[in-house]
């Protein structure tokens, strides 16, 4: 699994109180208990501080799993670099 | 599937249906339906109307996953009219399949790109999933307080659902009103809040079918005293308060020799409210005076209720001076689940205005209205 990935996970972990081990790249909240509306606010507004980035409503529908959402931070991040050079 | 956020059309009505239907199977309060036309019923889009409606539905592919709306209306800013928008419901298939939980973010991303200065009003509490979310999306809430003045001790002891959420509170309810104590106490303390130096009015009170010029003067007059509030020409309360509708009761307030203010009183016999049980509430939904005329108009409109025989009277007021003006008039501050959050940028303009939030004039008459009362 790629750092991003692994990232990702750490904050979905800490933010839903779970062991980063019960978070696989197929977790999404159908499966994860705490995991609702709310939450999922509060993962997407980590993400986006701890990597200084904001996500459009259209990405935002992409996240749906948390390999899905790790998928897309690694895109946008390139593109961002990718921009920046 | 990926989920796109439109306008409400005329294809989308099954699809609104189907929505609501699931929202019913889950345990949903009917007040999120979504209306089942495309039209936005009170306050369409009309010509060059300033105040009007907008739907926007989550479509996924041939379903409708979630919803919001934005009332557009002019507002004053310290007498600087500008354009910002309410941002009602929204609501989202999230509430009862987590598959969609990250829909409601999709969408109130999508409403502050469609307008930045939004605002919502209401919503239940702090505690509630929206204002979480709002705030947590660095939007500024606070409370809107809420008073309330008990008319009839004995029926309110009887019927308010707070106080008699347990069998042992319901018969403490009903021996304290049966034993005359809950009168007395109430009284007393409705009394003591009271302040005698405040003038008695003594002008007329005359209820008004609908506004027109006066109340245009009176907003000129006005506006520039408080630091926020929606236009209250007669145009815009003509449109929000319906002229004939048989449920508001507007009051013009006349001194001796001028138009002192105007209120918009109801008087609702509730049914099985879940606050407010069986009891007759009055409630003054809306106001706009001279903030120095408040509790004239205030007292005014007390009598005017209490003589109608309510059992309550109800008001959230957000302005310092109708707060005072519902203090002298002897109301007690109750808890207040009447919140209003204001996006960043609505924020930012209103800090240089009014850093302590206290002559912002909200109450029942905005946002979605006095949909409960």
């Amino acid at each position: 699994m790629s750092a991003i990935f692994e990232q990702v996970r750490g904050i979905a972990a800490d933010l839903l109180g779970v062991p980063p081990d019960r978070i696989t790249s197929q977790s999404s909240p159908e499966d994860l208990e705490s995991w609702d509306s709310v939450q999922h606010l509060n993962i997407t507004l980590a993400l986006e501080q701890q990597f200084q980035l904001q996500f459009d409503p259209e990405e935002i529908d992409q996240m749906r799993t948390i390999g899905q959402i790790a998928t897309l931070l690694e895109q946008k991040l390139a593109r961002h670099q990718v921009w920046k050079q | 599937m990926s989920i796109c956020i439109q306008s409400y059309t005329q294809e989308l009505v099954a699809a609104v249906r189907a929505f609501n239907g699931r929202l019913a199977a889950g345990g949903v309060s009917t007040e999120f339906c979504l209306p089942e036309h495309p039209a936005a019923g009170l306050l369409p889009k009309v010509a060059d109307r300033r105040i009007y409606q907008e739907y926007f539905l989550a479509r996924e592919r041939d379903s409708v996953r979630g919803a919001y709306i934005l009332k557009h209306q002019d507002f004053s800013f310290s007498g600087a009219i500008r354009p910002i928008a309410h941002l009602r419901l929204p609501i989202s298939e999230g509430i009862i399949n987590k598959a969609y939980a990250g829909l409601a973010l999709q969408m109130l991303r999508n409403a502050l790109r469609a307008h930045s200065s939004l605002f919502a009003l209401g919503m239940g509490g702090f505690q509630q999933p929206l204002p979480r979310m709002l705030q947590a999306l660095g939007w500024n809430l606070h409370e809107v307080p809420f008073y309330f003045k008990v008319n009839r001790p004995w029926r309110f002891l009887r019927h308010i659902q707070p106080l008699r959420k347990t069998p042992a509170r319901r018969l403490a309810m009903d021996l304290v009103a049966s034993s005359g104590i809950g009168w007395l106490g109430i009284k007393s303390l409705q009394a003591m809040r009271a302040q005698k130096s405040i003038p008695q009015f003594a002008g007329s009170v005359q209820q008004s079918e609908g506004f027109s010029a006066w109340a245009d003067t009176l907003w000129e007059n006005c506006q520039r005293q408080y630091s926020f509030l929606a236009v209250r020409d007669s145009a815009t309360l003509n449109l929000l308060y319906p002229p004939g509708s048989g449920r508001f009761i507007c009051l013009r307030f006349e001194g001796d020799d001028s138009l002192l203010g105007w209120a918009v009183v109801l008087d609702t016999r509730m049914e099985n409210n879940k606050y407010f049980g069986n009891l007759r509430v009055g409630s003054i939904v809306d106001c706009l005076a001279r903030t120095e005329n408040a509790p004239q108009v205030i007292a005014a409109a007390v009598d005017l209720l209490e003589q109608r025989g309510v059992d309550l009277i109800v008001s959230n007021q957000s302005h310092h001076c109708w707060a005072a003006a519902l203090r002298s008039a002897g109301f007690l501050r109750g808890p207040s689940n009447f919140i209003f959050a204001a996006s960043p940028k609505l924020a930012d303009s209103l800090r240089p205005l009014d850093p302590q939030r206290t002559r912002l004039h909200l109450n029942r008459g905005d946002g979605d209205g006095p949909i409960h009362l």
